[in-house]
Order: structure tokens, then C-alpha cells, then sequence
């Protein structure tokens, strides 16, 4: 599983302060160490902070990638912010995200197709967030086909079945886990799979315990991806582990190491 | 019809390993080596970068080798009891990318040589052939500790390919490497996990060792579960290019040394009149041995048949050869 | 193998008419995927699509198979790309390339007398290929009914020539032999002549674009008992041209080259020859054609084409039984191990290299290594003691001493009392046994 490191974010009070002030010592501080524990993207998201969100992306991904190589997670729902993060990408970046609505999928599909982009597709629509597996595979079906008709590769949509939280919606999960196994069969390359991991533990008490055990489930379960906290270091221990269970990595004595150090 | 051509996109390459050091460089030698760079499996130029070919090492010992089987010894004339007119014969007549020097004499249960002695055919070896070195002890764990440091020393900025560091046996080769200014061998016993563990060992006594490090995964020979190795090599290397950067080294395997020890190479051919003439099928042995490790990622081979260096330094010529579409 | 939601989604008609019981097509098409719901329930699939769905769920490589009764030989049907992710399934079938401008009894003689023995395994070669090289169809025919008379190997008969052929064919079709070749010329009568014998025919392009091109055109036919030959004669060329042909078949499921493949070498020397036919056997090449006869040369192929096709998820085993190394005596050592060919070979290489004659006792574990035969009951103080009378240990040495791994230094007593030997613990590992011998033995 790829760690998506969450810590950039306007909603985080240094990462709000930095955007006012144009400060890039917080956002770059994060953007070290969330590389150096392992992570695999920089998820950058300017958050409620500020009212020009093309201007704060755009300057956030300046500056987060002075400090790391690692792609960029554009995280908006202002595709106009997105699409400014994109024209300043080095390399290939991830749109975070398009649900699948019709018009919505037209633009997001168009801008990766000429930024080369990935894309993350929530598996609703209009409607909400189905219940059940069924439901949330056909929606990914239609981001599927909607990917693939902009001639773009399959193996670069994340399909997220999304999550929601285990005190409030614990009927989900078991759907979440379903929804994971048939989005691999929906097409040959498969799509990926993404979860925003920490909104399983929202409101919860002992959070960390819940999203290693939720991560550790979800990737038996074909889990490609997550947003998380990409310096807890109990998790990435964990998703260590499973990729030697799951023979994703070749096993050796310092495996924990060989994961955290896979940026240096 | 246009077939649409199916290219792997991999995360990551091969490390790039130098061997040998010019006189810019702080060595003697007149050439070095590089060794590793592919960004794709073996020969396939379609889909990625081979910069560099797999390269041929002959070996020479300190001492006559009196166990190898005639038709082997004969190949070498007159010269098995002068390492420095040995390597000097296989590098100009049998075109030896590089010479691993085998110090069998300081085998206790031989002549048990001293450090001294060794680094006094060192350096004439070091005279006689302009190409980088491979160092290999006797393979006795103390003796190999005792003297490798002392030999690393006389070849300081040489950069030798020093052999052999193990899982519990490391320490004075990595030490010396790091010391002198050489690379080192890391050998497993055909067992994937420890290759990688081996490699982290070694890195942290000193990280920019990983880019001096080569895999000696152990290899057996034809007919002797050479599979084993074979499938081991396979998975490191596609592990390697998928971004597992420790077990991205390029790798050496010991061919000759596998080899020659086998009944196929010595038995003559009224033992076994199904086997057919034992010259011919000995060298065969060995070059065919070597053409399968190629084909799993084999970057450095140490032999001993001219005959079958020649015939695998041929066909490393021909898979060399551009194959894109 | 199953097929994916997308792939058939892309042949439904995407009408939504909902006939089938799912809302949309794309819900059929999941249904489908998933196993839960049959084709026939769409009432405007076209046959094609059925056609496409059908033969897109095939295997991705097509068995084909050559000569008849006990000799058949079965190739194809692989698939994967490495053996460490399961298995290659059907060894290359070596093949000794003759021509019918060559003394063919002679020749015939010498291949049909090439029986190896290694390990305890036997091999000899699979075919042979006679060539039309005299070019001429009635010297063909005559090679042909001397090859019907004086072996009963499997044949691949080499002409390009549709008349010489077809001549050659009416001698040898009982023999089901595989017919070389079709190329862009030729197919309608080459591909009519395997037809109504029911040979399998190999199609030769130029490339592999002309290679496409023509298996389409030769399955239109009507025909599919193909073998690939993309018509490259240089190694790297052929090398990148089967690992292609095996990829797209096996990752791309691209039914085109469905089909095994055919080598030729192209080298005179006869050990470059060889060299040549191990690269193609070790990527890909279903069949190899060389040119040398000679035991010399055919063993290490045979021991290579042994090792790459063993099975990595069977242990390989060594006869069990006593292996004397060097010239042992009534004084030498004796060692203990499994017939896990690794642990043998292990233990072989350092008892050798001890210098002192010695026996190696190999205990039928049925493959398995001294700790997992151990946890299974297969290496006890019984199996050993067994292993020590039935092969008459007991009678070839004196001091009644038999060294046993370190790893299971707790079989010492019972092994003691079962056997009535005296047991030694040895070292754990094979490495270390010449410090021990060195130490016990010297």
C-alpha cells in the first residue's frame, strides 16, 4: 500500500498560518519528513484557510516540491485550483478527486488526459454514498468507463469506495471490503483502489488502533492506497508487515526499515 | 497488422557498480569496469536501457591448481604456476574483462600463505594486467578475516571487488572495502531474504557502500539446482526494478568454481559412454551454466575454460545486440 | 480465466433496456464478471461478441500436439512469464534438425542411439526435422519413408515448398508430424494440406506484424493447430521476438499468438550451436531445432531443459540412498541428510571439498529438507536406522559413527538406541562441516 502523507493541509493550523503568510517553513518541514517515514505522494490541500484556492495550490506546490520529489495529491474540490497545481507539477500528479457525475467526470478525465495525471474516483454520485457493495462497484464501473474512454490508463484511477466512520456507519465496512475485491475485477489492468484512511476512526476513541487494523484489513482486501498519517509510525510498521504477508515485498530481518527508507 | 509491442514500465534500475581505479582515480589500472545500470530484465533493449554488458572475469590462483581436470589445465600451457603470466595469458589471449584472484595458498590445510605472501602476488598481478581485480580468500572464515585486511590495505584506491562478506562474517571485508577504498561481494547462501539483509548490514556500516556492493547470490551449477539460484535471481532482479533498492545490485556468480568440482566435467568417457567426450562436454558444462544465469540477470561471471569464455563472451556479443522494435 | 466487467461491458449493445434484470449494462456486464448472471440473458448481444467473449476466456496459450499414441508430444498451454510464479508446464521439445541431402540412415542411427541418463532420469530427443534441402520434392519424399522406416521419432517436416510437401506428408501423416511451414505465399495450400491431415502447422512470418497477420488469415481457414515461428534468426532478435509473443499472449490474453512457438539455431559450430538453443529454451521456445547431434552437447541442454521445468513448488529429490565421495572406505565418515536436492548438493559440495573420502547417507524424505522432513516424521531415528541397514551401511564401514545435522541434534539418543550406532552431532549448517571434519576426521 502507497502512504498518501495527509499532513499538508489548510484544515492543520501551521499549514494555514504558512498560506496566509506565505511562509513555506511549515509545508516544507512536513514534505521532508513525510518523505524521509516512507510516503509515497504529498497529498496538498489549502483547506478552508483562504479565498483564493487557485493562488494558495498553486503556491503550495511550488513549494512542497522544493523540498521533496516525491508527485503530488492535488486535494480540492475546485478544479480550477487543481488545474492550477497541475501546470506547476514537475511530474505526474494525482487529481484528489471526481465522483461519478456526468459533468464533473468530463472535466477531471479531460485535465488528467492532458496533464498526464491520476485520478482519484469516489464511488458516488448525486445521490450520496450507497450502502452497498453492489451499488458503489456500479458507480465505479462508470468511472471506469469514463476513464477509459479518454483513452486513459485504467492502472491510473484510484477508485475510492469510501469510508465512513466505524462508530456511525459500521455496517459499511463489510461492504467497503467487498466493494475492494470486485473493483479488481472490473477491468484487466484493474483499477487502483484509495481510502481516506483516517475517516474510519472519526469520533472514536483509541484512533490510531483502528486505522492500522482497518489498513491492514483493507489491503488483504486489494487495498492499493491511502490518505494517511504518514508519520505515525505504529501504522507504517503495519502496512509494512502486511505487504511481506501479502508477498508484496521480498522479506528480510529489517523490513520496517526497508519501507520507511524507500525515499532516501 | 501492427502488433502493439508490450513494454514494462518499471519503477527503478540496477545500481551502476565501477571496478577498478585509474591512476586518476587513485589505482593502476589502465581500464575499469562498470557493472549493472539495466533498467529492464535481461537483453530486452525494447523496453529499457542494458548500458552496460555483463563482463567475464577469469580466475587465477596462487598456487597450481592441481584438482582441476587435465583437459582444464592443459588450456592454460605453461603458465599455472605463475599467477602474474596466468592473468597476464588470460586477459591478452582468452580476453578476460577482469581476473579474480583466488588466494587458495593461504588455506591453512595448503601452504597456509601469509598476508605477505599474498599481497606480494597481489601486486604482481596488479603489474602484470591492466584490468580491475577480484579478490577472493581461501574460504576459511579466520584465515580469509586475518589477511583481507592487509591486502585491502596494500591495494588501497584500487578498488578491488573484495570477496567474500556473509551474514555472520561481514565485518572485515566490509571494513576493509570501506577503509581502502574498494567494493565488496556480498554472498548468500541461494537464500533471497538474507541477500537483502546482507546488503542492509553492510549499508549501515556505511551507506555509500550500497553503491559498491555486488550480490554474490550463490549459484549452483547445471544439474546441481542451478533452478534455485536461477528463480532467486529472477525475483531479486524484477524486485530491483520494481524498487526494491536493496537488492538492486548488479550480481556475480561463481561459475567456475561450481562447476568444475561436478563429475560431468572430469569423468571420462568410458565411465559414462552416454555422456560423450568429456573435454568437450566439460567446457560445455561451464559455458552453459553461465548462458542460463545470463539469462536471469548474471552481471559478472567468474570462469575458468577459455573455450567456454570465449563461447559465452559470444554470446553476450549477439544478446547485445539491439533487439528494439 | 475469468474475464473483466470492462472487457465485457465494451461487447454489450449498452442499450439500458433492462431485459436482462439489471438496471443498466454496466451492472449486466458486472454480474457477468462476477459469475452471476449468463450471456443468454441479453436479447441483443451480437454473435460476434458471443464469439469474442467465448474465445476470450480460453487459455491465453493453445495446446497443440505432435505425433501419435505413446510418442505424442504435448506443447503450448503455458502461463506464465517466470516459473518461480507457478510453473512451466511442457518441457521444449529438443529437436535434431537432419537433411535429405545428408546419409540418412546414418544420421538416424546416431540420433535414435542418443539415450541420456542423469540423476536417474532418462532423456533422449523429441524430434527430428528433416529439411528439404536438396529442394527437391521427389529426394523428400525418399528422406521421408526413409525417416517412416528407421526411426519412429516424431518429425517436422521443413519445406516451404507446398508440392514437396505434400508428397512428403502422404508418407509420414499417420506419424502426425508438424508441418514447416506456411508463410505469406503459400498458406492456402500449406494450411489445406494440414487440414486435411490433421497436422498442426507452423505459421512463419517475417516479423512479428507479418506473423499477426497471417496466423488471422490461416484462422479465418478455418484452422488453429498453430505453432509460431516470427521468422528472426538472431538471438537477441528472437529472444525479444518470443518473450513478445509470450507476454501478449499470456498478459495481453492477444488470441493472435495464442500459440507455441519454434526456434531454429543458426550457428555451424556446434557448440555456439548450443549456446543459441539454451537461450531459446530458457525464454520461451516450445520447440528448438539444432544442429549438433553430439551426447557432448545435447546432455548439459537436456540437464538445463530438467532443471528450468522442474516444478518450483515440488521439492526436487536425489535418489535416495548411499553416495560414496571420493574413494571411501571402510574407515570414512558418514554424513546424513535428506533427498532434498538442495540439502544433498549442499552437503555434497563441502564433504568434497573436506578432501576426505567419505559416504553421504541420503534419507528418502520425499524431497522435503531436515527440518520440515523432520516436523513431518519423515527423518526420525526410525527412517535413519532404516536407511542405515537397507542399504548394507552396516557391512561397508567399521567404526559404526554416522554424522547428523545440528539442526536435530535431539534424534541423538533415539537414533542411538535404534540403530545401535554411535550418532555425532554435526554442524548446523552444510557450511560448516569442513571446520567439523577438519576438527573429527583429519
Amino acid at each position: 500500500m502507497i502512504i498518501i502523507g495527509e499532513r499538508i493541509n489548510g484544515m492543520f493550523r501551521d499549514i494555514a498560518k504558512a498560506i496566509r503568510e506565505k511562509d513555506p517553513t511549515a509545508v516544507q518541514e512536513w514534505a521532508r519528513k513525510q518523505e524521509a517515514m516512507g510516503s509515497g505522494y504529498l497529498d496538498i490541500n489549502v483547506g478552508p484557510a483562504v479565498s483564493d484556492r487557485v493562488s494558495a495550490m498553486r503556491w503550495l506546490c511550488e513549494v512542497a516540491q522544493e523540498a521533496s520529489k516525491l508527485p503530488l495529491c492535488l486535494d480540492s474540490t475546485d478544479y480550477d485550483a487543481i488545474e492550477a497545481g497541475l501546470e506547476v507539477c514537475k511530474q505526474p500528479a494525482m487529481i484528489n478527486s471526481v465522483p461519478a457525475v456526468q459533468e464533473k467526470m468530463d472535466r477531471v478525465f479531460q485535465m488528467a488526459s492532458k496533464y498526464n495525471a491520476e485520478v482519484i474516483g469516489l464511488a458516488m454520485n448525486e445521490e450520496g454514498i450507497p450502502k452497498d457493495a453492489e451499488s458503489r462497484v456500479a458507480l465505479a464501473m462508470e468511472l471506469v468507463a469514463n476513464c477509459d474512454a479518454h483513452g486513459i490508463p485504467i492502472s491510473n484511477l484510484y477508485i475510492d469506495p469510501l469510508v465512513l466512520p466505524c462508530n456511525v456507519g459500521q455496517d459499511h465496512g463489510p461492504e467497503v471490503m467487498e466493494t475492494l475485491r470486485q473493483i479488481k475485477l472490473l477491468s484487466d489492468p484493474p483499477p487502483k483502489t484509495v481510502v481516506g484512511l483516517s475517516n474510519i476512526s472519526q469520533g472514536t476513541k483509541d484512533r490510531d488502533l483502528i486505522n492500522r487494523i482497518f489498513a491492514v484489513m483493507a489491503m488483504a482486501n486489494g487495498l492499493d492506497a491511502a490518505i494517511a498519517d504518514g508519520c505515525d509510525e505504529e501504522l507504517i510498521a503495519a502496512v509494512a508487515t502486511a505487504r511481506i504477508i501479502l508477498n508484496m515485498d521480498i522479506y528480510c530481518d529489517s523490513y520496517v526499515d526497508v519501507f520507511k527508507n524507500q525515499n532516501l | 497488422m501492427a502488433v502493439e509491442i508490450m513494454k514494462e514500465k518499471y519503477r527503478s534500475q540496477v545500481r551502476e557498480v565501477v571496478l577498478g581505479a585509474t591512476k586518476d582515480e587513485g589505482g593502476t589500472r589502465s581500464t575499469t569496469i562498470k557493472v549493472g545500470g539495466e533498467s529492464t530484465l535481461p537483453f530486452l533493449h525494447f523496453e529499457g536501457a542494458v548500458p552496460n554488458r555483463p563482463v567475464v572475469a577469469m580466475e587465477v590462483w596462487d598456487v597450481f591448481p592441481e584438482e582441476w581436470p587435465q583437459n582444464l589445465k592443459d588450456a592454460f600451457g605453461d603458465v599455472l604456476n605463475d599467477p602474474a603470466a596466468w592473468a597476464k595469458k588470460c586477459v591478452d589471449e582468452f580476453g578476460a574483462d577482469l581476473i579474480a584472484l583466488r588466494f587458495k595458498g593461504a588455506d591453512p590445510d595448503v601452504n597456509d600463505a601469509s598476508a605477505e605472501d599474498c599481497i606480494a602476488v597481489l601486486k604482481n598481478v596488479l603489474e602484470a594486467v591492466g584490468v580491475p581485480l577480484i579478490v577472493y580468500g581461501c574460504g576459511k572464515l579466520e584465515k580469509d578475516n586475518a589477511i583481507i585486511g592487509p591486502i585491502g590495505e596494500a591495494a588501497e584506491g584500487e578498488n578491488l571487488l573484495l570477496g567474500v562478506a556473509e551474514q555472520e562474517n561481514y565485518k572485515s571485508v566490509a571494513s576493509a572495502a570501506m577503509a581502502y577504498k574498494h567494493s565488496v561481494i556480498a554472498q548468500s547462501p541461494i537464500d533471497i531474504n538474507i541477500a537483502k539483509q546482507l546488503n542492509i548490514l553492510i549499508s549501515e556500516m556505511s551507506t555509500p557502500l550500497l553503491d559498491r556492493i555486488v550480490i554474490d547470490p550463490t549459484i549452483a551449477a547445471l544439474g546441481y539446482g542451478i533452478e534455485y539460484s536461477y528463480s532467486i535471481m529472477e525475483r531479486a532482479r524484477f524486485g530491483a526494478l520494481n524498487g526494491d533498492r536493496m537488492l538492486g545490485m548488479p550480481m556475480i556468480g561463481n561459475v567456475g568454481h561450481e562447476v568444475w568440482s561436478k563429475k560431468e566435467t572430469f569423468i571420462p568417457v568410458d565411465e559414462e559412454p552416454g555422456w560423450g567426450d568429456q573435454a568437450e562436454r566439460s567446457l560445455a558444462w561451464e559455458s552453459v551454466t553461465a548462458m542460463a544465469l545470463l539469462q536471469a540477470g548474471m552481471n559478472i561471471l567468474v570462469m575458468r575454460h577459455p573455450q567456454a569464455v570465449k563461447l559465452i563472451k559470444q554470446n553476450i556479443d549477439e544478446l547485445m545486440q539491439d533487439n528494439s522494435y | 480465466m475469468g474475464l473483466s466487467g470492462l472487457e465485457i461491458f465494451k461487447q454489450l449493445p449498452k442499450t439500458n433496456c433492462k431485459e436482462c434484470g439489471y438496471p443498466t449494462c454496466l451492472a449486466f456486464a458486472m454480474a457477468l464478471a462476477n459469475g452471476k448472471a449468463s450471456l443468454d440473458a441479453c436479447p441483443d448481444v451480437t454473435e460476434e461478441a458471443k464469439e469474442a467473449l467465448s474465445s476470450a476466456s480460453a487459455p491465453p496459450i493453445k495446446m497443440v500436439k505432435v505425433g501419435t499414441g505413446d510418442r505424442v508430444i504435448e506443447m503450448g498451454d503455458e502461463t506464465e512469464i517466470f516459473r518461480h510464479d507457478k510453473r512451466f508446464n511442457h518441457p521444449t521439445a529438443v529437436t535434431v534438425e537432419v537433411k535429405d541431402t545428408d546419409d540418412l540412415e546414418a544420421r538416424l542411427a546416431v540420433i535414435n542411439d542418443l539415450i541420456f541418463e542423469r540423476v536417474g532420469q532418462e532423456y533422449t530427443v523429441d524430434m527430428i526435422a528433416l529439411v528439404n534441402a536438396s529442394g527437391d520434392a521427389g529426394k523428400f519424399k525418399a528422406a521421408a519413408e526413409t525417416v517412416k522406416e528407421k526411426t519412429e521419432k516424431n518429425v517436422v517436416l521443413v519445406s516451404e515448398d507446398a508440392g514437396a510437401m505434400e508428397v512428403a506428408l502422404d508418407v509420414l501423416a499417420d506419424r502426425k508430424p508438424l508441418v514447416y511451414a506456411a508463410n505469406k505465399d503459400n498458406f492456402e495450400k500449406m494450411t489445406e494440406l494440414a487440414k486435411s491431415k490433421e497436422c498442426p502447422l507452423v505459421v512463419k512470418g517475417d516479423d512479428l506484424n507479418s506473423l499477426a497477420e497471417l496466423v488471422d488469415k490461416i484462422v479465418a481457414l478455418g484452422y488453429k493447430e498453430l505453432v509460431l515461428d516470427p521468422g528472426s534468426r538472431e538471438t537477441s532478435k528472437v529472444l525479444a521476438d518470443l518473450t513478445q509473443i509470450r507476454r501478449l499472449a499470456v498478459r495481453k490474453k492477444f488470441r493472435t499468438f495464442g500459440y507455441q512457438t519454434i526456434a531454429f539455431t543458426s550457428k555451424d559450430d556446434p557448440q555456439e550451436d548450443l549456446m543459441q538453443a539454451g537461450v531459446y529454451l530458457s525464454k520461451y521456445a516450445s520447440i528448438v531445432v539444432l544442429k549438433t547431434d553430439k551426447k557432448e552437447h545435447l546432455l548439459p541442454l537436456f540437464s538445463w531443459r530438467a532443471n528450468l521445468f522442474t516444478d518450483p513448488q515440488k521439492p526436487a529429490q536425489v535418489q535416495p540412498g548411499l553416495h560414496p565421495i571420493g574413494d571411501a572406505d571402510e574407515n570414512s565418515p558418514v554424513y546424513c541428510t535428506t533427498n532434498f536436492s538442495l540439502s544433498f548438493y549442499l552437503v555434497e559440495g563441502e564433504v568434497s571439498s573436506t578432501r576426505i573420502p567419505s559416504y553421504i547417507l541420503s534419507v528418502d524424505t520425499k524431497g522435503t529438507s531436515v527440518l520440515t522432513a523432520y516436523a513431518d516424521n519423515r527423518y526420525t531415528a526410525e527412517s535413519i536406522a532404516a536407511a542405515i541397514k537397507s542399504t548394507g551401511l552396516e557391512d561397508k564401514v567399521k567404526n559404526k559413527n554416522i554424522v547428523i545435522p545440528g539442526l536435530v541434534a535431539v534424534l541423538k539418543g533415539a537414533l542411538e538406541d535404534e540403530s545401535g550406532w554411535d550418532v555425532t552431532v554435526g554442524p548446523r549448517e552444510a557450511s560448516g562441516i569442513t571446520k567439523f571434519a577438519k576438527e573429527k576426521f583429519a
